[in-house]
């Protein structure tokens, strides 16, 4: 072996090393001691949020942020909460759940916030629910997977369940009369368990799931994923995932010139999708909450006036529209302030207020809140849209 | 069968993107045994450049220019600012100090472009379908550059007398010198081609696989076990350490597991390292291809 041979070795080696150190110092440094929830009844109100503004969820917590701020801005110019000043933290947890973990612990126990709003996906959603639950810390998640409040006790979500969507999607399929489903699905936690739901509500109406493909949320070629799906020849193709993979998704489908039609999940209610699957979303069912196709509304729906304002405010300040994900955080924070201005910073009496939430009318539906759901929206909040013309619309013969 | 061609060339134009990314890394180590962790952000700058340009109206080909020259232009001030003024080189010290001005890369493009992905515009939009296996013009044209740039890489290494003089200051620096070789010139001009091979990949892969301030680590991964493929000195090996890698996780992902896509590329480099630290393609016992 000669000995530029083991020079070669040594620095593949060493660069190796090197990478996975540059990985690991990502994730270090663990939040500080202890200290318990804060309920003194002076000083400034504290809301943390915690969101994926960078990594793969990036195209939802950059526009939850955005919403966030604006409304944060908007509750300042009031005067805050009965006159105390109200101080939002935001956190960025890279999209990872380690990430997310370690931003709760702070904003918990270092910055002892009221209230938690986040993160924007399940994932990391899921990691923070243990903290939320261990510290009795008031938390709405912006994120879909019913996982997050099953059973949860301080946990609260405001993005339309996954279970209420694929109810909507299970519905559309049957008046087509399609039984069979081949679905392309998010490997992490926004797509867990997504199959077996399908399976499991759609089994009235005889329709259930023939081929499940997996996809990493930052994936960029989808071409093996869209090849199995075509050899599976299902009725109907679904996509779950987010903007931009669940684009490119889109957009590997029709290049491959996949002639069965297909559905995408709630998670792609922006102007990235839009942008990332270009033609290729033509014709796509998706069912999305209402304020993307808010001046298609007919005057009499309940939340026609509040998405309106919301999207004048926000288009205002921005200078492009919310997408969903906006509108999930903007729910989040009402029902997070509402919560603040009944009860004060007291963590139980939150807790018990956002439990009995009824009739919240947001932007992605009317809340109802039980003791057993702490979601609280039905398949109501959810309209089945498709693409014209690279905007969103409506689908005909649905609306309701 | 189909599925088999259509995997095929999915993996080769996917590929022919890292293979790029690997000529960087071998035209560098070539010269002065650096290694350079900051060809990836080349790739995903370029990218980025480029997208903003269209973005701002500037037309297509002239925004690819700019962006490979400006990432270019980079890559020659970083090689003055931080690998020049080092008395030393090791290559350790090459890893850590390229490692940081990967980090800074990234967080410049983070502050300046914001966290979302974005794609350029295909340099010929649409594709057609031949034998059910469709093809994008854009994958055409990412393998037709790759291959141009390739064999202009390795003819400028092995054929001409400037090429041959820059490898000779990597494998006898005193000898090199007492011939009249300039050391800093060659480190320079191995910087000049990387950062233009590697911006070349970032503007050909955005159009498919988009473009966002973190993906040059991935991209810089891959490139990187394509070059060790080769045994991080042969272009050729580097090209052939690309596609190989790019068809292997095609077809892991198509026939085994979409979760294993990512594993390929480090089952392989461990593989490699452990059974042929000169690379698969070339001879244990010879220094060079």
């Amino acid at each position: 072996m000669g000995r530029r041979t083991a020079t070669t070795r040594t620095a593949a080696l060493l660069a190796a090393m090197t990478l996975s150190l540059a990985a690991c110092a990502e994730s270090d440094d663990g939040g500080g001691g202890g200290g318990g929830g804060s309920a003194e009844e002076t000083g400034p109100i504290k809301i943390g949020a915690v969101l994926d503004i960078t990594g793969a969820g990036a195209s939802l917590g950059v526009p939850e942020r955005q919403a966030l701020e604006l409304l944060a801005g908007q509750l300042e110019e009031e005067g805050g909460i009965d006159g105390r000043e109200v101080e939002l933290i935001i956190e960025d947890n890279q999209s990872t759940e380690d990430g997310a973990a370690k931003a709760m612990n702070k904003l918990v126990n270092e910055d002892e916030v009221d209230i938690v709003l986040g993160a924007s996906r399940t994932g990391p959603s899921l990691a923070m629910r243990p903290i939320a639950e261990s510290t009795e810390t008031p938390m709405i998640s912006l994120a879909a997977n019913q996982a997050i409040v099953e059973g949860s006790e301080w946990v609260f979500k405001t993005a339309q369940n996954d279970r209420v969507v694929i109810e909507r999607m299970i519905d559309y399929m049957a008046e087509q009369g399609w039984s069979t489903i081949g679905l392309a699905r998010d490997a992490s936690g926004f797509g867990e368990g997504v199959a077996e739901m399908f399976d499991e509500i759609g089994a009235e109406q005889g329709i259930s799931v023939v081929a499940t493909e997996k996809f990493a949320p930052d994936a960029t070629d989808f071409t093996a994923q869209m090849v199995n799906l075509r050899n599976a020849g299902a009725d109907v193709n679904v996509i779950w995932g987010i903007p931009p993979a669940a684009g490119l998704a889109q957009r590997a489908y029709d290049q491959l010139g996949i002639e069965t039609p297909v559905m995408q999940s709630h998670g792609i209610g922006n102007q990235v999708f839009l942008d990332t699957a270009g033609d290729a979303a033509e014709g796509m069912v998706a069912p999305l909450g209402r304020l993307v196709v808010a001046e298609q509304l007919p005057d009499d729906d309940p939340q026609k006036e509040i998405i309106t304002t919301f999207i004048d405010d926000y288009t205002a300040e921005f200078g492009a529209g919310p997408s969903t994900f906006s509108g999930h955080a903007y729910d989040a924070w009402q029902l997070a302030v509402d919560a603040l201005r009944e009860e004060g910073t007291d963590p139980q009496a939150i807790r018990d207020h956002l439990e009995s939430v009824t009739d919240f009318t947001g932007i992605s539906g009317v809340f109802t809140m039980t003791p057993e759901d702490h979601a609280g929206l039905s398949k109501e909040a959810l309209a089945l849209v498709t693409v014209e013309n690279g905007q969103w619309q409506l689908v005909p013969d649905q609306g309701d | 069968m189909t599925d088999l061609l259509q995997l095929l060339f999915a993996g080769l134009s996917q590929g022919a993107v890292y293979a790029l990314v690997a000529i960087g890394f071998v035209a560098i180590f070539t010269v002065s045994g650096v290694i350079n962790l900051a060809q990836g952000e080349f790739a995903a700058l370029a990218g980025l450049v480029a997208i903003s340009a269209v973005g701002s109206g500037l037309p297509l080909l002239a925004a690819v220019v700019l962006a490979v020259v400006s990432v270019a232009l980079v890559a020659v001030i970083m090689e003055r600012l931080v690998i020049f003024p080092v008395k030393r080189m090791t290559t350790l010290v090459s890893l850590i100090l390229t490692l940081g001005v990967s980090t800074g890369l990234k967080a410049l493009m983070l502050l300046v472009y914001g966290p979302n992905a974005e794609g350029l515009t295909p340099l010929t939009p649409g594709g057609f379908s031949v034998a059910g296996v469709s093809i994008r013009y854009q994958e055409l044209w990412i393998l037709l550059i790759a291959g141009i740039v390739s064999l202009a890489v390795y003819w400028f290494y092995e054929r001409t007398l400037a090429g041959k003089s820059l490898r000779a200051c990597a494998e006898q620096p005193v000898a090199a010198r007492l011939v009249g070789i300039s050391l800093t010139k060659a480190s320079l001009i191995s910087f000049l081609i990387a950062g233009t091979v590697g911006a070349i990949a970032g503007v050909l892969a955005s159009p498919i696989f988009f473009t966002s301030w973190e993906s040059g680590l991935t991209l810089g991964l891959k490139g990187f076990v394509a070059a060790t493929l080769g045994g991080l000195i042969s272009v050729r090996g580097a090209v052939l350490g690309g596609l190989l890698l790019g068809v292997l996780e095609t077809l892991t992902a198509g026939y085994i597991s979409t979760g294993l896509r990512d594993a390929v590329a480090f089952l392989l480099l461990i593989i490699v390292l452990v059974a042929r630290p000169a690379g698969i393609f070339g001879r244990s016992a010879e220094a060079r291809v």
